[in-house]
């Protein structure tokens, strides 16, 4: 068994440098078998993380916290086999928990004020700890 | 599209199975009937929905804080909906799961258009053995 590093940006302290976000193995796993488009996405997963437009922190309310990173990736999966350009209107946003530990990756709908972070952004986030301005 | 960054890294046949899925890391459970591209809705801290790409159908849901609703309402509370299976391992039902998470919060429309679009469809009911529930 053994996961995957990848270096993102240090969401406790972005002038810090990198730090290694981790995608489990058992997570790999069960999307490799079980869940194919999933995985396949995993690819837009990780150009997210390096290559991320927002990051927020304050998600899992009833948990340790974590962090949101929020970008758009140039392709994805929508079926088996099948790649298309990432919707202009949507973005897509990983999940990571305070271990550094991703345990969601998806699509949402672009929020109206900013097409880089999600719909209700205001409202579901504890502050955005740090904004790519490039 | 390029190679993919985990290539070689499992092994083994890909089939798409619709079964409930328990994330330590993320004390959540993931769920999804299809296997296809989503986007999520969130519904409130504790339901998000999945719904097909260009389409409406729900296709999968999320339910977070998981070990926060077992705490809340117990294993007790859930086992109306437990079962002893063949191999004599208590589960869960992920109905019952949205039914107590459904609970948590203060009623408003949304929520419940929320919860029952997670509902509606019958490939829902279904069970995750209780020990899957390892904190991580």
């Amino acid at each position: 068994m053994s996961d995957f590093y990848c270096k993102v940006i240090n969401p406790r302290d972005p002038a810090a440098g990198e730090v290694n976000a981790i995608f489990p193995h058992e997570l790999t796993l069960h999307y490799y078998k079980y869940l194919p488009v999933r995985y396949e996405n995993l690819r837009a997963a990780k150009f997210v993380l390096e290559n991320v437009a927002i990051i927020f922190s304050g998600v899992r309310e009833y948990n340790g916290g974590g962090w949101c990173y929020c970008g758009r990736p140039p392709q994805w999966y929508v079926r088996p086999g099948k790649i298309e350009d990432f919707p202009q209107d949507m973005v897509f946003t990983v999940y990571m928990n305070p271990n550094y530990r991703i345990y969601e990756c998806r699509a949402e709908a672009s929020a109206d004020d900013d097409p880089r972070r999600p719909v209700d952004w205001q409202n579901r986030y504890g502050g955005v700890v740090w904004t790519n301005i490039s | 599209m390029d190679q993919h960054f985990l290539n070689g890294m499992h092994k083994g046949s890909q089939e798409f199975r619709p079964q409930p899925w328990y994330s330590a890391d993320g004390d959540c459970i993931i769920y999804q009937i299809s296997d296809e591209a989503f986007v999520a809705h969130r519904i409130d801290d504790m339901l998000t929905v999945y719904r097909s790409v260009g389409g409406d159908r729900i296709i999968g849901f999320q339910i977070k804080g998981v070990h926060a609703i077992l705490r809340k309402s117990g294993w007790e509370g859930l086992t109306v909906s437990s079962k002893i299976g063949a191999d004599g391992v208590k589960s869960v039902s992920v109905a019952a799961m949205l039914l107590a998470a459904y609970e948590e919060k203060p009623f408003t429309m949304g929520r419940r258009r929320g919860y029952a679009s997670a509902m509606q469809s019958p490939d829902y009911y279904c069970d995750i053995p209780l020990t899957e529930f390892q904190p991580a």
